[in-house]
């Protein structure tokens, strides 16, 4: 009989309370397992986490001494020093060249562009961000590495990382600057400010805090990023001196020393660099949630 | 008593008429025309990284001829056979179990922090699984590869071996591979793949309006069975791009994979073989592939397939969100 029935789908129409007690023990009964059964996955979720940062802490943390850190000496197996500053170097390089890259790119394509050629600009970021890793390597060895004729070096494997990290810089850019209350912008365009002066004086200063996290986050993601570097530059002993020197960094250290025979120098060197990355990425992502949680206290005034 | 301020005086003079534009003698209109798209060109920069990357896979893919070596399933460089087949076969029997696990964990996480958990313990649960979206994939591997993998040869593979061994695949030979292989590779895919899935599922989730929920209540239906009923089939888009985009996450991981798979050039015999991805084949081979432009083209063929699979897989993804949060989520 087709009628049309106020009961939830998939619910027999008439057995709630009326006709068989059993079938509703059944369904609050399994409504109980539930709640206990979903929130113990978080223990499946949580668990390995703890873990990882545990041992990788174990095994970092009795060694690592303040001499290891600053070591530099090229012969030495407990050094931490080069790879240390070059990592250093390195994201400082790379986070100004994506911020050129990106910002502008984010700024043009919400102020700018018509909406239908800013989807496509955004839909190519996307992409961009959802490109593996070791894709944008491969590009930064074929394009600057063999065609451009760089070599593996320091500048090839920088301009790859800063390739590797424009998009997250370009898509917080544009929405930052998207996000910003229309009034607001028909306000300063109406009191007869150009584009230009809109997007400096009123614009930047209400979406500078949204793309610092933005760029806080391109240089978590890229600190931690492996591929684009090691397929574009070659391992070195010393902090590079020319822009061709080869180099050695964080992540590339762990990759040739993870498979090192247990607990021998250069296993306990990855460990200790492994420690230094995730101590840095943590530390930029705390600052990455104290800038937004100030920044959203900030927008809620634009509204009132 | 305090006098009120007074009033600043309207200005009722009239403004100054504006002066027309005016066209300055030294700018041509050509050059006018140029400067005039200046603040246009920034946005091209994805657009044309993008176009950078297809091309330069392109050139380098075509550089030598694979011919229909590149379509089979043997990889021997030495014999000139160039099959990716090896290593698609490798992917796809890491991503898609990995994908599975992520899914059904993230849903189950959602769904418990949206409807079972008081919302005081999921404001601090919630950013523990988060958190695993922020660690380096390089760290992921070398905690796998010392910690994990002698758990994976010693314990984990030989009860699967023992208690699953009537499933074809999963009997046989227990082959001593140090712990590296698919199972560890899945885990760990499984655990890089988690946050993406279970952010999205969550905010998918948070999106079914209040209203639905708690009409679904009132009618008599338990928590689950507005869950299951009304809350997941009216959010049912954002779990297809969890889906979607946790995938391209898993297929397109390198290092970890690199690091835990073992590097096979053949196919898998049984689960617990060491086997090879499309990802980590590009990363671990590189360095032998130099000097050989049949080996470089070959790679770089992969690349475009890889590239290809994850563009595809992504733009699907992010078509059916159209939350700002989840655009603007790190490693996404």
């Amino acid at each position: 009989m087709a009628t049309v029935s106020a009961h939830a789908p998939g619910l027999a129409p008439d057995d709630v309370l009326t006709r068989s007690s059993g079938r509703l023990r059944w369904r609050t009964g399994f409504d109980t397992w539930m709640g206990w059964l979903l929130p113990l996955l978080f223990v499946v979720a949580i668990f390995p986490i703890l873990d990882l940062v545990y041992y990788i802490s174990s095994r970092a943390v009795p060694t690592l001494t303040w001499a290891i850190l600053t070591n530099s000496d090229p012969t030495a197996i407990d050094a931490l020093g080069v790879p240390i500053v070059t990592t250093f170097e390195i994201m400082v390089v790379a986070t100004g060249l994506a911020v050129l890259l990106g910002v502008f790119g984010g700024v043009a394509t919400a102020e700018f562009l018509s909406p239908g050629s800013a989807e496509w600009i955004r839909a190519s970021a996307n992409m961009l961000a959802g490109a593996p890793s070791v894709v944008v390597g491969y590009f930064g060895y074929i394009a600057f590495v063999t065609y451009f004729g760089w070599g593996l070096s320091y500048i090839a494997g920088v301009v790859t990382l800063s390739i590797f990290m424009t998009p997250y810089v370009f898509r917080t850019a544009d929405l930052a600057f998207s996000s910003i209350p229309r009034p607001i912008r028909e306000a300063a365009l109406g009191s007869g400010a150009r584009p230009s002066q809109y997007v400096v004086r009123v614009g930047a200063p209400i979406a500078f805090p949204q793309i610092l996290t933005g760029v806080f986050l391109a240089m978590a993601i890229g600190v931690g990023e492996t591929a684009p570097l090691v397929l574009t530059t070659t391992h070195g002993v010393i902090v590079p001196q020319t822009i061709y020197s080869p180099v050695s960094f964080l992540t590339g250290l762990i990759w040739s020393d993870f498979s090192s025979p247990a607990n021998s120098g250069l296993q306990i060197l990855a460990f200790q660099a492994a420690f230094l990355l995730m101590v840095i990425v943590v530390g930029l992502n705390i600052v990455v949630r104290f800038i937004s949680a100030r920044y959203r206290k900030r927008l809620e005034g634009l509204y009132q | 008593m305090h006098p009120s301020p007074a009033p600043e005086k309207l200005r009722t003079q009239p403004l100054p008429p504006s002066s027309p534009p005016q066209s300055g003698p030294a700018r041509s209109r050509v050059v006018r025309g140029l400067l005039a798209t200046l603040p246009f060109l920034p946005a091209l920069v994805p657009a044309a990284i993008i176009t950078g990357i297809v091309l330069s896979l392109v050139s380098a893919g075509l550089e030598a001829n694979l011919g229909s070596s590149f379509f089979s399933f043997v990889w021997n460089p030495a014999q000139n056979h160039w099959g990716i087949g090896v290593f698609l076969v490798g992917s796809f029997l890491t991503a898609i179990p990995a994908l599975v696990f992520s899914m059904a964990i993230g849903l189950g996480l959602g769904i418990a922090s949206t409807s079972y958990l008081p919302a005081y313990l999921s404001r601090w649960l919630d950013p523990f699984v988060d958190l695993l979206a922020g660690i380096p994939s390089v760290v992921y591997g070398i905690w796998a590869y010392v910690t994990l993998a002698p758990y994976f040869q010693n314990s984990f593979n030989p009860w699967l071996n023992l208690h699953l061994g009537v499933i074809p695949g999963f009997g046989g030979r227990l082959p001593s591979t140090g712990g590296q292989g698919l199972p560890i590779s899945i885990f760990i895919l499984t655990l890089m793949a988690l946050p993406i899935t279970t952010l999205l599922i969550r905010d998918a989730l948070r999106s079914v309006p209040r209203d639905l929920w708690e009409s679904g209540l009132a009618l008599g239906a338990t928590r689950w069975e507005v869950v299951r009923h009304v809350a997941i089939p009216y959010s049912s888009r954002g779990v297809l791009s969890a889906a979607l985009l946790g995938f391209g996450r898993a297929f397109g991981e390198t290092v970890a994979v690199a690091m835990l798979i073992g590097g096979a050039t053949t196919l898998p015999t049984s689960i617990y073989s060491t086997s090879n991805t499309i990802p980590a084949t590009m990363f671990g081979l590189l360095d032998s592939a130099r000097n050989n432009s049949h080996f470089l083209s070959a790679l770089a063929d992969m690349g475009l397939v890889l590239l290809a699979i994850t563009l595809v897989v992504n733009i699907l993804g992010r078509r059916l969100i159209s939350s700002v949060y989840a655009y603007e989520m790190a490693g996404l």
